[in-house]
């Protein structure tokens, strides 16, 4: 029976009845397959805090991983530091039932690190990887948080304390593990970000598009029907009524004597009349103003891990095909890739020789693959990496754009030989899987000769649309 | 033939013949239209020269002094003329000037390209409305966001010559006492057809003879809404135009009650765009028509009647202007049915006796209308002579037709009220209030 471990602050004395008593030193001497979660003391927050940090960041999965608690006796901590955490038990009502019931609710966090392989003794040193498997351990959906204490305005609770301050760490890795298919994103919102700081803070306002002051006051204009007098309705105000101060009519109903045909700027600094004030925005942090468009404008998502992100998380990222491609074929990056092809262009253009074709595949349902496959994902890719190195030659440049997707510039080969390459590659995948595992791979493929007047970036983005 | 007859039958006429059959002409057309005027412009070109060191003063102080002057446009779909009106005020000779621009519910683009104009600093202010109410209230609209000492009121479809703007405000700083200066409105699309001719000459006539001939009389009725200027605080004392159609004229009036003299300034010059076909045209006569006697005769009747604010000149003004557009419209269907009843034997011989005299009428007025403006006018003006000709038929029947159909329309139907011209709302509520 997993035990909780209460991590006893520094420089204090107290104690936890009911768990077991540690100091933060002696974290990494204990067998952590005994420990259900750490308890971690919130009576000075920003101490829980550091604590907490500083598991995070350890590199042992065995402890990083493991659920914490807080331990708290207010209400006052805030909102992103207290969901940092698994979740929070009261110093007045803490016993041993409660301590147990969260041991029992945190139970398949630890049976998910217990059956990674090497969680005592390896060392993640990827935050990736780490935010990979803090995700995929709590097997949640990771939502962002608002929050006025990050420049980001939003936070990932949860994987704050691997990161601290680099907060915008945090939306780039998210990204990349989005990129990479590891990871998949909900929409939740849209945000503006100040395009020099990239600070969330920023106040939109309107001003005056002649001096760009602030001090900008709005009216309503009325117009008379009767004697067509047309004003701000501040003329037209009598105490409680409103009187034509042309006739000296009372406006009773508005549509039947009286309307409002448009609202009215009017700056205070330089008497400048409008009606389209403009809209600028000011960053809280840095101070510096501009145009809405100026700013960066990112969308902020929800993400859940992929089924080739599960994969990854159990086994490392080393286990996902493009590595093992990579360790076999040599995958160039994609802006290598696109150098290359521009390189190759001008050389057939040059000398009208002979032939070179660009190749786009993308493999579909390759998540289920990850999914059946588990641990044995490692060999088959292996095989599949294999099936590729023979069909493609050493000259030949291949890229990958994530798991599923493929660009291969096949040199000195026709369109028709390309062909011929594709269909080889197509039965290899077949045999291997009818062999092996009751899966037919699908695949898209499509061909182009390599000429002079070919984007590589809009057939490359063409490939993808329309193959959606 | 004929000729020969029509000489032989004029040689045969006595003095009372002549009159009995030319009467209109002879005793109220010509005396009025003609003879005055001709003694009017005659002692008009001398006193402009005489007067030119007070205009030279005139302009010297109104350069000191440097007034804001606010050229305020008033429209609905007129986005498209917009560019070509604020670039002649770029070039006025007169610099101190802000444009304002009150689109009133335009469906078109005028909004996008007012905007852009404000954008580029061609417009100093622009206020859409998104519900029309209608000229006045458009009007009323710009003048309240204007902040000139002089508001110049133009239409969006005009634009002004170079020093139009400086032309129109030395009255002001000639007479204090002047109240609102007209400005000259020529004709801009006079090529376009062959109603846009007729109307140059008209306007050459009626606006730049005739209504500067009213101004040397004192009687000046009206300051044409396509170009008139106005002291600020007279119209803050009127709070602006009231609903129209025939605004232009009601202010006018209600200037002259206040006590102020109007003027007409005939070297002020705008070119307007007119009605390119009689269609058009006789749709824009028959409101400006009905105004007569919705404004004049309806709710300035106190002018004409004797109280203690009854002043000769405004009375003139009026009486001058019912006399002879609404009395004596009806003077040519009694003398039509004189001619068919008593003499109809002699029919055409009649006919072309009043045509010859009205045509040579025309030429002299024309003549007149060249030497009064003879420093602004361009060549092309002069050879519009070609079609004085054909000016009896569009005045002595094209106009007066169109212009009895509204007399009878308005008297009897209130057809003003009707005009699609202002917004429905606005219409409701002036028939209810019988303004």
């Amino acid at each position: 029976m997993r035990q909780p471990y209460y991590i006893q602050p520094a420089d204090s004395s107290l104690i936890c009845e009911g768990a077991q008593l540690i100091t933060q030193e002696e974290i990494g001497t204990i067998d952590s397959n005994n420990v259900a979660f750490w308890l971690i003391d919130m009576r000075v927050w920003t101490e829980g805090w550091d604590q907490l940090c500083w598991i995070r960041r350890n590199l042992s999965p065995a402890i990083y991983l493991k659920p914490v608690v807080f331990l708290t006796d207010s209400d006052d901590i805030p909102r992103e530091i207290i969901t940092a955490s698994e979740g929070c038990i009261s110093r007045n009502s803490c016993d041993d039932r409660i301590l147990q019931e969260w041991a029992s609710r945190v139970e398949p966090v630890n049976q998910w690190i217990e059956h990674l392989p090497n969680a005592e003794s390896g060392s993640d040193t990827n935050i990736a990887f780490k935010v990979l498997r803090i995700i995929t351990s709590r097997n949640l959906e990771l939502e962002p948080l608002t929050t006025i204490r990050r420049n980001s305005g939003y936070v990932y609770p949860l994987l704050e304390p691997l990161f601290g301050k680099r907060d915008t760490g945090v939306l780039e890795t998210l990204s990349f593990l989005e990129s990479q298919h590891l990871l998949s994103g909900r929409f939740v919102s849209r945000a503006h970000f100040c395009g020099h700081c990239s600070s969330a803070f920023l106040n939109f306002k309107e001003v005056c598009p002649q001096c760009n002051a602030d001090d900008i006051d709005s009216d309503e204009l009325v117009h008379h029907f009767k004697c067509a007098y047309t004003a701000e309705i501040s003329d037209f105000r009598k105490g409680d009524r409103l009187v034509c101060p042309k006739c000296e009519r009372e406006l009773k109903h508005i549509g039947v004597d009286y309307d409002k045909p448009s609202i009215v700027y009017h700056c205070n600094q330089c008497s400048h009349t409008f009606q389209d004030p403009k809209i600028t925005t000011s960053c809280y942090n840095c101070g510096r103003e501009s145009e809405p468009e100026h700013q960066e404008v990112k969308t902020i998502q929800a993400y859940s891990v992929s089924a080739i992100g599960q994969n990854a998380a159990d086994y490392g990222l080393e286990a996902l095909f493009t590595k093992i491609l990579d360790t076999e074929l040599n995958l160039f990056s994609e802006q290598a890739f696109q150098d290359f092809f521009q390189i190759e262009v001008a050389r057939i253009s040059r000398y009208k020789l002979s032939a070179s074709s660009l190749v786009m595949i993308r493999f579909h349902d390759l998540d289920k693959l990850y999914i059946k496959l588990g641990s044995r994902a490692h060999d088959v890719f292996y095989e599949l990496s294999m099936i590729f190195k023979t069909v493609l030659r050493q000259s030949d440049v291949i890229t990958a754009r994530n798991e599923t997707i493929f660009f291969v510039i096949m040199t000195e080969t026709s369109g028709e030989h390309a062909a011929r390459a594709v269909e080889r590659l197509q039965e290899g995948l077949q045999a291997l899987f009818a062999s092996n595992l009751d899966f037919k791979p699908e695949m898209s493929v499509k061909i182009e000769a390599l000429r002079a007047e070919l984007d590589i970036e809009v057939t490359l983005e063409g490939f993808l649309k329309n193959d959606h | 033939m004929i000729i020969e007859n029509v000489i032989e039958f004029v040689a045969g006429l006595s003095t009372g013949q002549i009159l009995a059959y030319f009467w209109p002409f002879f005793l109220l057309d010509m005396t009025r239209y003609l003879f005055l005027d001709f003694i009017v412009i005659i002692l008009y070109v001398p006193k402009k020269i005489i007067e030119k060191s007070k205009y030279l003063r005139a302009r010297r102080q109104l350069y000191r002094e440097r007034p804001l002057v606010s050229v305020i446009v008033p429209g609905k779909n007129e986005g498209k003329h917009i560019p070509r009106l604020a670039e002649s005020l770029n070039h006025q000779t007169y610099k101190n000037i802000e444009l304002v621009v009150v689109d009133d519910g335009s469906d078109d683009d005028t909004a996008t390209i007012c905007r852009e104009l404000e954008k580029q600093g061609k417009i100093q202010c622009f206020i859409r409305n998104e519900v029309r109410g209608g000229k006045a209230s458009a009007a009323n609209t710009a003048f309240h966001y204007s902040k000139g000492k002089y508001i110049v009121h133009i239409d969006a479809d005009s634009h002004l010559a170079l020093d139009a703007v400086e032309t129109i405000l030395l009255p002001f700083y000639m007479d204090s006492t002047i109240g609102a200066v007209g400005g000259d409105v020529r004709v801009a699309n006079a090529e376009r057809s062959l109603a846009t001719q007729l109307q140059a000459i008209e306007y050459m006539k009626s606006i730049s003879t005739g209504r500067t001939v009213s101004s040397e009389l004192g009687i000046l009725r009206i300051i044409a809404g396509a170009h008139g200027g106005f002291r600020r605080d007279v119209l803050e004392r009127l709070y602006g135009w009231d609903v129209g159609p025939g605004l232009d004229g009601d202010i006018t009036l209600k200037i002259r009650k206040l006590g102020f003299r109007v003027v007409h300034e005939p070297m002020a010059v705008c070119y307007t765009n007119v009605p390119e076909s009689f269609r058009r045209l006789a749709k824009q006569r028959f409101r400006w028509d009905r105004s007569m006697v919705r404004f004049r005769v309806r709710k300035h009747r106190d002018i004409l009647l004797p109280s203690a604010r009854f002043n000769f000149a405004n009375f003139m003004a009026s009486a001058e202007n019912i006399f002879f557009n609404l009395v004596l419209d009806v003077k040519w269907w009694i003398y039509f049915v004189q001619i068919v009843i008593f003499n109809p034997s002699v029919l055409e011989y009649i006919f072309i006796i009043n045509y010859l005299l009205y045509f040579m009428a025309n030429v002299l007025e024309f003549v007149m209308a060249c030497v009064l403006l003879h420093a602004s006018l361009r060549k092309k003006d002069y050879a519009l002579a070609f079609f004085l000709p054909l000016i009896p038929l569009y005045t002595g029947i094209f106009l007066r037709i169109v212009r009895t159909y509204a007399y009878i329309m308005e008297f009897f139907h209130g057809a003003s009220y009707l005009d699609k011209w202002n917004p429905w709302k606005v219409s409701q509520v002036v028939k209810k209030e019988k303004l």
